[in-house]
């Protein structure tokens, strides 16, 4: 397989054999071993010395079911520590699938024209682009695939990427035509700094992804589909309701976060729950159940119908279904649903802009309950307004231009769909993961309240620490292998899925394989992230939460109530000699290089 | 006593005996000790996997004795993220 080095300064491409440190990773391994070793902890994110790699997963591109994730890592202008967000769609298999391990983008060219690159068999090709500036990702995926064909795998920023937001996406189209996102951290606004517009996939005779023994492969994956297709959560509940069967469960628990962070449950909940989103599909003709890629057996995407029954949007998430809905006060879902076909459009993070419209909403921009406000809102971030460049760059920017302190963000990323206080594992995942809060990098509400992979009470702090070091670890390892996340329901409660999974490594690896060393993988990635955030100016001060969830929450009235050394303990596998602060760049390039290795 | 009883993702009353029969959000009089499996057996509710039971916000197990006036959420298992 190749690595592409794509240099926007001198716009050349290179040709990289992968070095042998580098053989064993993909996804977010690889991603954020790049970054660390090659982009300066203290560059500004959107200059010319940040990165922007996409990499996909180890086993995208393979028939691996539902491993079609791409990673997308850089220095992140929202956080400024390193970040990986990855997605779904159509481009991870087509890079695996055309040899590709990892494409780097460095460097950064004069003047303000914007560029297109287009990837296929022969390699990547850099071309001017003025037609589709200024255009939305719906138009772009729409004329590019006009123009190029169905099959074109299409990754795009819109016009909040070109505006350089710090909540700016990078959009990926999938299979049928639609957004997928790589969301969190403002690598759309990485991408513009490049002035790169879109990159457009062609898979035509590409090579395949290497498998060492096929047929240990083929028989691992059907042992792994079927457990997925027989977990309750991933084969009925996923598939029929999508990720937004959530609101009532979390709103149940008291988890809900409702009215910037004030109660933990919201009196609109069930008019914006799964079970009613499903309903209305059904009535308008939707589609209930739809994948995001090809060979996924989960299917928990959705095409959701205005009333007139026409298009609205796909991928409606639970996590941007609480953000326009309860946070906000909204209980409307087709209020909802148009802020979701705004932001896939113009390419910003749903969740940020969510929680910045609430701090809006704190600050008196809009009242709380506003849904059409909020719409507007949405709206001036496509404008590219001041107000719009407010919001446009996050909560805790927002929060700051406002003169609000009630800011739901850690490393001044936001806060997603369930409350630290009612939900305390993920409540330590926010404080603690490289990534500033982020509920998918140690998904704690699994076990917290879904009941998978054992029982710890949401409400106590008993077992939290351990529970969220657990699973950041796994995670960092199944977002390195390229599978959705989604998996983990099969995986953490099914002996015989987990072994299918390693199965499935080892037989694409062959005799060298890594046999079952996926917590060694985890801190691998984890370890590398850290020592980037260290390197760049980050303290045990920032692995802390806002101190407004010192108040108690409703209905159990719990506080978050972590001392600083407790949560210190998650990453205590991370070596003493390099406490925060104390490892400059030179010694951490050696470490990286040398003795952290993934082999 | 009295119940406070909210079914999820499909869930519905099958007792046909009972006035919340076919109904999902009801308040429902049973008799005092009442546990969750006998809730369970009283609302004929049927899953293949063992469900979800959020009394007053808080998971509880088959055995919990309910009291007057609790709020009962009962879910088959589900995810997301």
């Amino acid at each position: 397989m190749k690595i592409y080095r794509v240099n926007m300064s001198d716009l050349t491409v290179k040709s990289e054999d992968v070095p042998e440190k580098w053989r064993r990773l993909g996804g977010r391994a690889l991603t954020s071993a790049i970054v660390a070793e090659e982009v300066d902890p203290n560059c500004h994110p959107l200059g010319k010395k940040n990165k922007l790699v996409f990499a996909p997963g180890l086993l995208s591109g393979t028939t691996a079911p539902s491993s079609g994730r791409m990673s997308v890592g850089s220095k992140s202008p929202l956080t400024g520590g390193i970040k990986e967000s990855n997605s779904g769609g159509m481009a991870a298999q087509q890079l695996g699938r055309l040899g590709i391990k990892a494409l780097i983008i460095e460097g950064m060219p004069e003047g303000d024209k914007f560029y297109n690159l287009h990837v296929d068999v022969n390699g990547v090709k850099i071309q001017e682009e003025t037609e589709l500036i200024g255009k939305g990702n719906y138009e772009v995926i729409d004329r590019l695939s006009q123009k190029y064909g169905s099959k074109i795998g299409v990754i795009t920023i819109g016009q909040a990427g070109e505006y350089k937001m710090s909540a700016a996406n990078i959009s990926v189209k999938d299979p049928h035509g639609y957004i997928r996102s790589a969301g969190r951290g403002g690598l759309g606004a990485v991408m513009s700094s490049k002035r790169i517009k879109y990159i457009t996939v062609d898979e035509t005779n590409g090579p395949g992804v290497p498998v060492a023994d096929q047929e240990k492969f083929k028989n691992a994956g059907r042992v792994f589909a079927q457990g997925l297709r027989e977990h309750p959560v991933t084969g009925q509940g996923l598939p029929t309701y999508g990720s937004n069967v959530l609101v009532n469960i979390l709103n149940e628990a008291g988890g809900l976060p409702t009215h910037n962070f004030r109660m933990g449950r919201f009196a609109g909940a069930n008019k914006i729950s799964g079970e009613t989103m499903y309903e209305t599909i059904l009535d308008r003709k939707g589609k209930p159940t739809h994948n995001c890629h090809a060979g996924c057996v989960i299917s928990c995407s959705q095409v959701y119908n205005d009333k007139e029954g026409n298009f609205l949007t796909a991928g409606f998430e639970y996590e941007t279904i609480w953000g326009f809905g309860a946070v906000c006060m909204v209980d409307d879902l087709d209020i909802i649903a148009q802020a979701d076909r705004i932001c896939d459009d113009i390419g910003i993070d749903t969740i940020e802009t969510a929680v910045a419209i609430s701090t809006a909403m704190e600050g008196g921009v809009i009242p709380f309950g506003d849904g059409e406000g909020m719409l507007n809102l949405i709206r001036e971030i496509s404008k590219g307004s001041y107000l719009g460049r407010i919001i446009g760059n996050g909560a805790a920017f927002a929060g700051k231009a406002l003169g609000v302190t009630r800011v739901a963000v850690v490393k001044n990323q936001a806060i997603p769909a369930y409350d630290p206080r009612a939900v305390k594992g993920v409540g330590v995942t926010y404080a603690t993961t490289p990534m500033g809060a982020d509920h998918t990098a140690g998904y704690s509400v699994a076990t917290n309240i879904l009941k998978v992979g054992g029982d710890v009470s949401p409400l106590a702090k008993e077992g939290n620490v351990e529970l969220s070091r657990n699973l950041q670890v796994a995670t960092a390892a199944i977002d390195s292998l390229g599978f959705c996340l989604f998996v983990a329901f099969g995986v953490l409660d099914k002996p015989e899925v987990y072994q299918a999974m390693i199965d499935m490594i080892d037989a694409k690896n062959g005799p060298d394989a890594v046999k079952d060393d996926i917590t060694e993988l985890g801190k691998f990635v984890l370890t590398t992230e850290r020592k980037f955030n260290e390197a760049a100016g980050f303290t045990k001060a920032d692995d802390r939460l806002p101190e407004f969830f010192e108040e108690p929450v409703p209905p159990h009235n719990t506080t978050w109530d972590f001392s600083g050394e407790e949560l210190d303990e998650v990453f205590n596998f991370v070596e003493e000699k390099n406490d925060y602060g104390k490892v400059d760049n030179k010694e951490m390039q050696k470490v990286n290089t040398n003795e952290m290795q993934y082999v | 006593m009295k119940l406070d009883v909210r079914l999820f993702a499909g869930l519905k009353c099958n007792n046909p005996e009972l006035p919340c029969f076919g109904k999902n959000e009801f308040d429902l009089e049973v008799p005092a000790g009442t546990t969750i499996s006998g809730l369970h057996n009283l609302m004929n509710l049927e899953s293949k996997y063992p469900l979800i039971n959020l009394v007053n916000g808080i998971a509880q197990k088959d055995d919990h004795a309910l009291s007057h006036g609790d709020r009962v959420g009962i879910f088959p298992p589900v995810g997301g993220g």
